[in-house]
């Protein structure tokens, strides 16, 4: 198969090409075109099917990821959105949970309320009431809704969102409601809570569809210029889009609900660590990301991807009740900036110095020390092998950066205070690892450590040493990973319903059913996107809670009919759950089911890459032998170092740190005392000497 | 040891553990690993909890303790709590010193021995490393139900032995074995068993995990270094903040005079809040002096665990608030030690026991808005006008027959900030030092025998300044069984000042029933009232007040402003002075508009938004939910 991922980043558009049967494989990058992202996406691809002597109408099958929508949302420059809602209930949006994001300032913006979705004068009311049964108790008052949908079609909204209380166990109203706005204003794009988002918590579901209507508009038409465009250039099969649940969706998938491309971003990171760390022959890894200005860091056992805490699934400020792959973002990166507070506290970002004007050593005007500036000073990053010899750094700067900083605030020398700043970031990489690992129940010393980005094997080894994860992988093209996993994932389309039953009570027959509908839905929606029934899969998971407990835990549950041995298993499951989550089980308690959900995937044929050619020692690829400060034995001293050029290691070749691999759009540290072998795809295994115990 | 003999407000001086010099790089790297437990502690809590004041409204407090009660690191939980841990730890070893064992875990609620107050039970673990006692982990959490008088709240309660079961010192597990008899005696004696013992479970597992992780740290750096670096940071937060105070030229500012409802049982008896703010050098006086005598209702202030952490709050908010100032101060002892509270005796602010102070929270908050008016002068950017300062807090209850155990839901009314220099206030919004998130209505109407009827910004405008004053909240709850509510609330008669000409708020309000034949005005505090199948409650919440002279903002932004309903064009034309030529298009007539602000400089046309409302009707709710609720249930 023929296949072209292509992932858009703030800063580069990364593309990877991939021919199974010819054994070829291919990568790219080209600045990202901000005005219109489609450019430089259809740029990429036509230069990296040239590449491959070959142009775009061969490809079989294009994927994509797109920040697109999370900056539509960060950016605040969504569609103008009108909102028709519950009479005695207009500021749901506004209230939202009536917590400030922050506890020490009377300064803090409340973004829903600086920057809101949908502004005060386009959230209209109309009377109607669901109750909790599902049954009226204000009936829908029709001509006020349409006289409301025209108030907003002539105050010039742009998209239209209903959102009625518990509209998810009954959906009439809203239902009629969406006809009149089809009926009176067709043009508008239309986002409805019970067909977006049939799941209870109103802010929640609220701020979901109305996200959803602000997006809507630019992100369909961005979709559809580049579905036109990919036709003009007579690629064959449709576009696939990334989505926060870790699958991809059809463009006709993706444009139904833009919401769900919102946070993808980060996901094809974490899809594409696990497919190397797969490769490399583990299984659980975890993967960090780390760029410029921050690091993304996930974790998969047994290639499962985690799904985020509802509390958590968030968009900038913006609560979306949306299933999003648990990833950690924090502030560290290669720009990321070191100072000394006025309390005398050395802090390492997250304030960064971005790509403009970038670390002092890239000698575009930055003048503030940052962690590229440190690693240049402790001689990892030389000046001479810097994007391929492609850049050129200066070390003076760097040096200056740092001798004026926090060398001098701090009295130490300039490689002491740049090794400072290295451990502190470290620790902060470290600290996000373990608390999405030890203290979620998982044993980092059973994972792989998967370093992706730019930046990311500089400090893998580092981190693996700190967190006690036993090896480090570092993929054939780190920088590329992302545009990787959206080679190597399935689709995936996820559904939910409130159902709220109670375990003791369980009616059986109706949460088959609940479950049932939702298979419905996922199994059409692949059918159409054109998968045959053996390609397909559908997965059930239900929300659970012990009963009295406020938030749920996601629990894939058997498919087949729910009996005694259904029960005892998702119970039994369920407790392992909460007791890894949360460190206590309650056999006692009954529980509770307040959601079910129903995933559908659409099995891709697997990812196949050829095997790196074998042979010779590494010493073929030996480039460069300097000088660099390392820790060793608690002391910083300068060590003979040896540098490779990763495009003549071999497979099977081993390296002995302290040792540095450098690749165009990377670079891999191996500390001293640490060993490294190329494996058979071409992946840098670095074998960590664990500590004997969990580190806390 | 009598409860009398205890030294209120004694501090335990200057930490005299040995310390070695932490290198800066473990440093900063033990601070983030403090505060990293502290949240992972209130994580826990708050998501594995069962009541919806602990896991919706995070109404918590979780962090780490030396063995003297210094405070390493806290959650950033609800910041009422923070702060008043290491009082309670003082509180219980005032009964425990040098009992403390391994595998102890202490349950403590005396209002006299550092508890914030009765239903904010403390749960501790001691941590003990090689043989020394090096601290605890502690966790305070809001119960739904402490066994006193009423379901819920109790703010008018004869005296402390009414308003809740004491917890004094209590060893629940007694080295590392549970007291079975005590653990009878504390969830026999609630409305709320199951929904106390799943919370204090929770509140159990948070004080494990943290111990556990905190010995983690102990294990690898070594007791001394962590020790150290405890004890380092605490001196940061310390030298950050003075260096803030310096700032502030010397004198006394203030005094603020603020005025509360009532004290729950003497209606027509408002209670005096006075304020002085003393800057001397790098240290800040709070002084209550001049406040009213404590009360012989449950609407006293405990001193240590309520009144010293409301001033530690106010302190740090302006002098480190933290969008304004560049680096993240972390909440532990270092912050607390440039702040003194003078509260005489005998006041409401430091009443002598046995009186009941179950309900603190509004008068509370009462003091921090009137430090942030006193230092108004001072700091103009960085105070707010009058905030709402208060709250509803209602706990609604019944019997449940089927399971035998009371159903109680306890909510939080959220108010609103005054208006900033330089922007608009934040409406509808926990204020201050409430931080508690609202139970959806989806969940409170499937979970409760109640519905929430309206739930929206309240129909009138927000009090005018050149930066606006925030908007409360309208809410309506109807019970559908028949049952009790009880509620702790001010501000319904003394509105948040405005500042620099801002106008002063609009108070907030409370009925029973409003609109139907069955109305009553119902003050702010009551206790275990009455309510039949289908009665309802209305809350409207105060709009706080303005900043800066309305007649300074923009006439567009107040066009803008009647556009969204955060004023109407009558306000706009008698407060802001700006003239519509057609109230459709809302076209603004400039020289009109000129006209009148010119006369408007001339002589103030007004400056109290209550005062503007006192000759006008307060606008109807507009809640179709309501009105049918009411024909379906029969009240008429």
């Amino acid at each position: 198969v023929r296949r072209l991922g292509v992932d858009v980043g703030g800063t580069f558009t990364d593309l990877i090409y991939v021919d199974d049967e010819a054994g070829q494989i291919l990568v790219h990058k080209l600045p990202t075109t901000p005005d219109d992202p489609s450019q430089g996406t259809v740029q990429g691809i036509k230069e990296l099917t040239g590449l491959a002597g070959t142009d775009p109408s061969q490809l079989e099958q294009v994927f994509h990821g797109t920040t697109i929508a999370t900056n539509i949302v960060i950016e605040h420059n969504g569609a103008t959105v009108g909102l028709i809602t519950t009479e005695g209930y207009r500021d749901i949006l506004h209230i939202a949970r009536h917590k400030k994001p922050l506890n020490f300032s009377n300064y803090q913006d409340l973004p829903w309320q600086r920057y809101p979705i949908v502004r005060r004068r386009y959230r209209l009311t109309v009377p109607e009431r669901i109750t909790r049964d599902g049954s009226v108790l204000v009936p829908l008052d029709e001509e006020k809704a349409r006289e409301q949908v025209r108030r907003l079609k002539e105050s010039g909204v742009e998209a239209v969102a209903v959102c009625f209380l518990f509209s998810f166990l009954n959906a009439e109203h809203e239902a009629r409601v969406a006809e009149i706005v089809r009926e009176e204003f067709p043009e508008a794009f239309l986002s409805v809570s019970s067909e977006v988002l049939p799941q209870y918590r109103e802010y929640e579901r609220f701020s979901t569809v109305c996200l959803n209507a602000y997006i809507g508009p630019r992100v369909s038409s961005y979709v559809r210029r580049l579905e036109d465009e990919l036709e003009a250039m007579n690629v064959k099969t449709g576009l696939h889009l990334m989505t926060s649940a870790s699958g991809v969706a059809t463009a006709e998938g993706a444009v139904a609900r833009p919401v769900n491309l919102l946070m993808s971003g980060p996901v094809a990171g974490v899809v594409g660590g696990i497919w190397a760390g797969r490769q490399a022959g583990y299984d659980n890894v975890i993967t960090l990301d780390v760029g410029g200005t921050s690091a993304d860091i996930g974790l998969a056992q047994e290639g499962r991807l985690r799904m985020k805490h509802l509390l958590d699934t968030r968009v900038g400020p913006y609560q979306a009740m949306i299933p999003m792959v648990d990833v950690d973002t924090i502030g560290a990166g290669g720009g990321s900036i070191a100072y000394v507070d006025a309390g005398g506290i050395f802090r390492v970002g997250p304030r960064s110095a971005g790509a403009d004007p970038g670390p002092a050593a890239y000698g575009r005007g930055g003048t503030e020390p940052t962690a590229t500036d440190a690693m240049v000073n402790l001689g990892w990053l030389l000046p001479e092998t810097f994007l391929g010899g492609g850049m050129s750094l200066d070390a003076g700067a760097a040096r200056r950066a740092f001798e004026e900083g926090p060398a001098k605030a701090l009295g130490m020398t300039v490689e002491e205070a740049s090794m400072g700043a290295v451990q502190i970031l470290t620790h902060s990489m470290v600290q996000s690892i373990e608390e999405n690992s030890v203290r979620k129940g998982y044993d980092p010393r059973d994972f792989a450590l998967v370093a992706e980005g730019g930046a990311g094997p500089l400090f893998a080894a580092q981190i693996a040493l700190e967190a006690g994860t036993p090896w480090v992988v570092v993929p054939n093209y780190p920088g590329v990973t992302a545009a990787l996993g959206l080679l190597a994932t399935d689709m995936v389309y996820e559904y939910v319903s409130t159902v709220y039953q109670r375990f003791s009570t369980l009616d059986a027959a109706a949460l088959q059913a609940g479950f049932e509908e939702l298979e419905e839905q996922a199994r059409r929606q692949l059918e159409e996107d054109g998968l045959p029934a053996d390609r397909i899969l559908i997965q059930r998971v239900a929300d659970c809670r012990y009963l009295g407990q406020g938030y749920e835990l996601r629990v894939d549950v058997p498919s087949g009919a729910i009996d005694d041995t259904w029960r005892k298993k998702v119970r039994a499951d369920f407790d392992d759950i909460h007791e890894r989550e949360y460190s206590r089980r309650f056999e006692d308690s009954d529980m509770e089911i307040p959601n079910v959900r129903v995933r559908g995937i659409g099995l891709m044929p697997a990812l196949h890459v050829p095997e790196t050619e074998a042979g010779g020692s590494a010493d073929d690829a030996l480039r460069y032998e300097r000088d660099a400060w390392f820790r060793v034995g608690g002391e910083l001293k300068q060590v003979p170092t040896l540098f490779y050029d990763r495009a003549a290691l071999k497979a099977g070749n081993e390296l002995d740190g302290p040792a540095i691999v450098n690749q165009y759009d990377s670079t891999t540290v191996i500390p001293p005392g640490l060993s490294a072998r190329i494996d058979r795809f071409g992946n840098v295994v670095i074998a960590i000497a664990v500590r004997e115990e969990v580190p806390a | 040891m009598s409860v009398t003999e205890y030294e209120v407000g004694r501090r335990p001086g200057p930490p005299t553990r040995k310390r070695v010099e932490v290198d800066p790089i473990t440093l900063r790297v033990l601070g983030g690993a403090f505060h990293a437990i502290a949240k992972e502690m209130a994580g826990v809590l708050f998501r594995m909890s069962y009541s919806s004041i602990i896991r919706e409204s995070e109404d918590l407090g979780a962090g780490i303790f030396d063995a003297e009660g210094r405070e390493l690191c806290e959650s950033d939980s609800t910041p009422m709590h923070i702060g008043s841990l290491p009082w309670y730890i003082r509180g219980f070893l005032h009964r425990l010193d040098g009992q403390i064992e391994d595998g102890d875990v202490i349950v403590h609620n005396h209002p006299y021995l550092g508890a914030s107050h009765s239903p904010d039970v403390a749960v501790a673990v001691p941590i003990f490393h090689e043989g020394e006692l090096l601290g605890y982990a502690a966790v305070t959490a809001h119960v739904l139900d402490v066994g006193g008088s009423f379901p819920g709240i109790n703010a008018d309660a004869f005296d402390v032995y009414a308003e809740a079961k004491m917890y004094n010192a209590l060893r629940w597990y007694e080295r590392g074995e549970l007291n079975e008899d005590l653990d009878r005696m504390i969830f026999d004696n609630v409305r709320t068993e199951t929904m106390n013992r799943g919370d204090m479970n929770a509140m159990l597992a948070a004080c494990q995990l943290g111990k556990e992780r905190f010995l983690r740290l102990v294990e690898r750096y070594g007791a001394e270094v962590v020790m150290s670096a405890a004890y380092d940071w605490m001196d940061y937060s310390e030298k950050m903040l003075r260096q803030e105070i310096e700032k502030i030229p010397d004198g006394t500012y203030g005094p603020i005079v603020g005025w509360l409802d009532d004290d729950a049982r003497n209606r027509d008896t408002r209670l005096r809040v006075e304020t002085r703010v003393v800057v001397e050098g790098d240290e800040i006086t709070i002084d209550l002096t001049g406040s009213n005598p404590e009360v012989p209702t449950g609407y006293n202030v405990p001193f240590e665990g309520s009144l010293l952490v409301s001033c530690y709050y106010a302190v740090r908010t302006i002098l480190l608030d933290e969008v304004t100032f560049p680096e993240h101060v972390p909440q532990n002892d270092g912050v607390f030690r440039p702040v003194e509270v003078i509260a005489p005796k005998g006041t409401i602010f430091n009443p002598n026991f046995p009186r009941a102070c179950f309900s603190r929270f509004c008068q509370t908050q009462r003091v921090v808005d009137n430090v942030n008016l006193a230092l108004a002068e001072a700091l103009p950017e960085k105070v707010t006008g009058g905030n709402s300062a208060g709250i509803h807090f209602c706990a609604y209850a019944g019997f449940d027959e089927s399971l035998g155990e009371y159903w109680l839901y306890l909510e939080v009314n959220e108010g609103s900030y005054g208006g900033r220099y330089g922007k608009d206030a934040m409406d509808s919004v926990d204020n201050l030092m409430a931080n508690t998130r609202n139970n959806p209505i989806e969940e409170l109407d499937m979970r409760f025998p109640m519905r929430c009827d309206q739930y929206e910004l309240r129909p009138e405008p927000a009090a005018p300044g050149k930066w606006r004053g925030g908007v409360g909240i309208i809410r309506r709850n109807r019970f559908l069984v028949d049952g009790t509510y009880s509620c702790e609330g001010d501000r319904q008669t003394d509105p948040p000042q405005g500042v620099f000409g801002g106008w002063h708020g609009l108070v907030a309000s409370c009925r029973k029933n409003p609109d139907t034949s069955r109305q009553e005005i119902l003050p702010a505090k009551v206790t275990g009232i009455p309510f039949a199948a289908g009665e309802f409650i209305e809350f409207r919440e105060p709009n706080a007040a303005g900043y800066g002279d309305p007649l300074e903002r923009p006439a567009e932004a107040v066009r803008e402003d009647v556009l969204d309903d955060f004023t109407t064009i009558e306000l706009a034309r008698d407060a802001y002075g700006v003239v519509f030529k057609d109230e459709t298009t809302l076209e603004i007539d400039d020289g009109a508009t000129e006209a009148l602000r010119a006369e408007f400089a001339a002589h103030r046309n007004g400056s109290s938004l209550t005062e503007w409302y006192s000759e006008r009707e307060l606008p109807p709710s507009s809640a179709p939910t309501s009105t049918a609720g009411n024909v379906q249930l029969g009240i008429t």
